[in-house]
């Protein structure tokens, strides 16, 4: 009976792992791309981002083991010591091992400040303005407003040669505006300044691995680059009201090309004026 | 009257039997669960109005019965032909050469994808309403033709018959949506009494009147399909109805037939109660019975109406003209259609737009103020009521009771959409169920183009400190002193 509860312990790192190893084949895994390559990201940035996570998620399953090895290992060679007959010796506790305490401070600082150096690179291309792909310095493309419960875009119109004009902090008589339906290029950087109109919002792409809170009374730049050309999910990641999970919209990503036509379309549904082509002649 | 109706909702089938005891445990453990946490389970009921309420019992008793049979439950909704919506998954007339296996039909209106399994109802013909042994489809054939598995239908339609597959599919399917999306601010009904709706302003829109606020039909119509399936697409900007963008396009379709349902149940109701009103209500009846009327002859005149058919006519007259405005609003005759192109924002376009705003004829000043913000001289003024009595409060009303705040027009937010034709149709058919009055006749189309272009620069406005009209001048410069020795 003692032996069953060993095993049946050493079955919890067991099942773990399985769990693990079958996860992305049943799509419970990072969304992204389907096919062959299930659960990667989106993104040049959001698959750096994914390394960071597996190298974390490899860390802790070696520690994970281990721990759960030793474990096994004293409980073992605690039935052992039971068995023998005429023993006598019973468990005892011990307290203030300087070695031991040094030791396991020192390890795992070592391990966070390993990660803590590690992943500074990409945390400072995510977030770092100066660090921003030069594609995108100062350039926003679109100005995304979170508002319970939706999102409100605001993009710069066109000039008289059909032009993309420079986004300004206030709105422009040219500006174009759409709800729920973020266009922008495909295959490149690109830009948005992100703001709130009432409460705090999450701005979440999880295909692309970008997740950034729309704080009241700030504008927020938030770069993002879709590899391909493809419909994406527009989340809000923050519990914002009682209709937070109506807060959804989708990204689109279609090659540089299509972006001003893009615009173009919006501008001529934005100009309609209800006159009938026929009686307008 | 000519009267198909189809119940639609939960009913009981064979494969429900085989599941009796599973069921049965499942509602035992809610009920343990309702139980312990203080909460029980109703049958869903669409509430009445107010108005309702102060009717003397049998009127009461009529209203109830009459909207009950004609448009049901909220779980079992009935789907009435006379009622000009798209109720069904499709429909269309039977063809020549109808087989027990397989009946042509050429479709008049397909709203839904058609699958297996809906049923097909007859609208006329020698079928017409034996639905006891409702004929499930099997497939839709290529050419369109209906079949029906083996054995097969008992009797034959003839060509010409009309016929409907999926009865009342598609309020069905907006229920559900509605249920998910809608419900809690609109509420069950459509009145705006949703749980969420206390904390809302402005308050969500109660649809019983039938009236809707942006719209682009002209003043005297009521809302078109369009104009109700964009606003759930885009949201109404500056309030909390969001946008629904990601919604297909038969989900907003089938949003669009109920909540115009709820609006009709709404508006039948509204005339039904106003017309009893004037000699069942408990006031009336009171005053009638002072004035020498014995109480039980009154009631007897109203169960003899109801009897005698009088209130059937009276139904039936408020039931026509709510589907002859209904399907009016639909025509593009009702639709705001400018006769000349926008013209352009020019400066001089802009100035006679000013000028209009603020004449004396339009007095858009008076809500909208001088600047446009909203806080015209009527927005602290005790305004009157559409049957001439004064208001509660200063301020402007709505025809729900609601106290409404003029548009500020230098936000740049527009409710009703920021398409030229949004804001024409604003000046030409007013906003509905608002003080908003309607200027399309009154003022010609490129006037109301100029008044466009004028609203629509008012955000732009360069605007000096101080004096609000006249152009600001540099301060004069200080006297010169000589420098002294
Ligand atoms: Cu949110």
């Amino acid at each position: 009976m003692k032996k069953f509860w060993v095993f049946f312990f050493m079955l919890v790192p067991v099942l773990a792992l399985w769990s693990c190893i079958v996860a992305p084949g049943y799509g419970w895994w990072f969304p992204g791309s389907d096919g062959p390559s299930k659960g990667v990201a989106a993104s040049p940035l959001g698959r750096r981002i994914d390394d960071l996570f597996y190298m974390i998620l490899v860390i802790t399953t070696i520690t994970f083991i281990g721990v759960q090895l030793a474990l096994g290992y004293v409980l073992w060679t605690g039935i052992r010591r039971d068995n023998r007959e005429g023993d006598v010796e019973k468990a005892w506790f011990s307290h203030g091992s300087h070695e031991l305490e040094v030791i396991w401070s020192i390890v795992p600082a070592a391990v966070l400040l390993f990660i803590a150096l590690y992943q500074m690179d990409v945390w400072a291309s995510y977030r770092v303005k100066t660090h921003f792909p030069e594609e995108v310095q100062n350039k926003p493309m679109a100005e995304v407003t979170a508002r319970q419960f939706e999102w409100r875009i605001r993009y710069p119109g066109l000039d008289e040669n059909g032009n993309v004009l420079p986004l300004m902090p206030d709105p422009q008589p040219t500006d174009l505006y759409a709800v729920n339906d973020l266009h922008l290029p495909s295959g490149r950087p690109v830009m948005i300044n992100l703001k709130t109109q009432d409460v705090q919002h999450s701005f979440f792409l999880p295909e692309l691995r970008v997740k950034q809170d729309a704080v009241p009374g700030l504008v927020i730049p938030v770069w993002f680059e879709a590899d391909k050309s493809g419909e994406y999910t527009l989340l809000c990641a923050e519990l914002c009201g009682w209709g937070h999970y109506k807060m959804k919209a989708r990204f689109v990503a279609r090659p540089e090309e299509e972006f001003i036509p893009y615009l173009r379309e919006l501008t001529k549904q934005q100009s309609y004026d209800g006159v009938k082509e026929a009686a307008a002649q | 009257m000519k009267k198909s109706e189809f119940s639609i909702g939960t009913r009981s089938t064979g494969t429900a039997r085989g599941r009796a005891f599973p069921g049965a445990l499942t509602a035992g453990l809610l009920a343990m669960v309702a139980l312990t946490s203080g909460c029980v389970r109703h049958d869903a009921e669409f509430s009445h109005r107010e108005e309702y309420n102060e009717l003397i019992p049998e009127g009461q008793e009529y209203v109830h019965k009459v909207l009950g049979t004609y448009f049901g439950k909220p779980t079992r909704i009935v789907a009435w032909e006379k009622l000009p919506l798209k109720l069904h998954a499709a429909v269309g007339t039977v063809g020549e050469g109808a087989t027990s296996l397989s009946v042509p039909v050429n479709f008049t209106q397909e709203n839904l994808p058609l699958r297996p399994e809906l049923e097909a109802a007859w609208l006329s013909g020698n079928l017409f309403q034996k639905n006891d042994t409702p004929a499930l489809i099997e497939a839709i054939g290529e050419n369109g033709s209906v079949m029906f598995p083996d054995p097969g239908l008992a009797q034959l339609p003839a060509a010409g018959d009309r016929v409907a597959i999926g009865p009342g599919e598609v309020l069905k399917f907006g229920r559900v949506l509605y249920a998910e999306h809608c419900l809690h601010c609109h509420g069950v009904s459509g009145d705006s009494h949703g749980p969420t709706a206390p904390y809302l302003n402005p308050k969500p829109r109660d649809f019983r009147r039938g009236i809707f606020k942006f719209t682009t039909t002209v003043a005297a119509s009521r809302a078109s399909r369009t104009d109700l399936s964009r606003t759930i697409d885009e949201g109404i900007p500056g309030t909390y109805m969001p946008s629904f963008k990601l919604l297909t396009p038969d989900e907003n379709m089938a949003l669009v037939e109920y909540v115009l349902w709820l609006a009709m149940r709404g508006e039948v109701e509204y005339q039904l109660t106003g017309q009893l009103k004037n000699d069942y209500s408990n006031e009336a009846f009171a005053d009638r019975v002072k004035g020498g009327e014995s109480a039980a002859e009154i009631r007897k005149e109203l169960t003899d109406a109801v009897n005698g058919g009088e209130m059937a006519d009276t139904f039936n007259g408020i039931v026509d003209t709510a589907v002859e405005r209904w399907v009016a609003a639909q025509e593009e005759a009702s639709l705001v259609t400018p006769t000349v192109k926008h013209l352009e924002a020019t400066a001089e376009s802009i100035a006679r737009g000013r000028a209009l705003y603020l004449s004396k004829d339009l007095n858009c000043v008076a809500c909208h103020g001088e600047a446009g913000l909203g806080d015209g001289p009527q927005t602290y003024s005790i305004t009157k009521n559409s049957a001439g009595a004064d208001n509660p409060t200063p301020g402007l009303y709505d025809d729900w009771g609601n106290l409404v705040v003029p548009r500020n027009l230098t936000t740049g937010i527009y409710r009703g959409g920021r398409r030229p034709i949004d804001l024409f149709s604003r000046l030409h058919g007013g906003i509905k169920g608002t003080p908003m009055p309607a200027f399309g006749g009154k003022k010609s189309d490129e006037e109301l183009w100029d008044l466009v272009n004028y609203i629509m620069s008012v955000p732009y406005e360069k605007r000096t400190p101080g004096d609000g009209s006249k152009e600001a001048k540099p301060a004069e410069a200080p006297p010169q002193v000589a420098a002294g020795g």
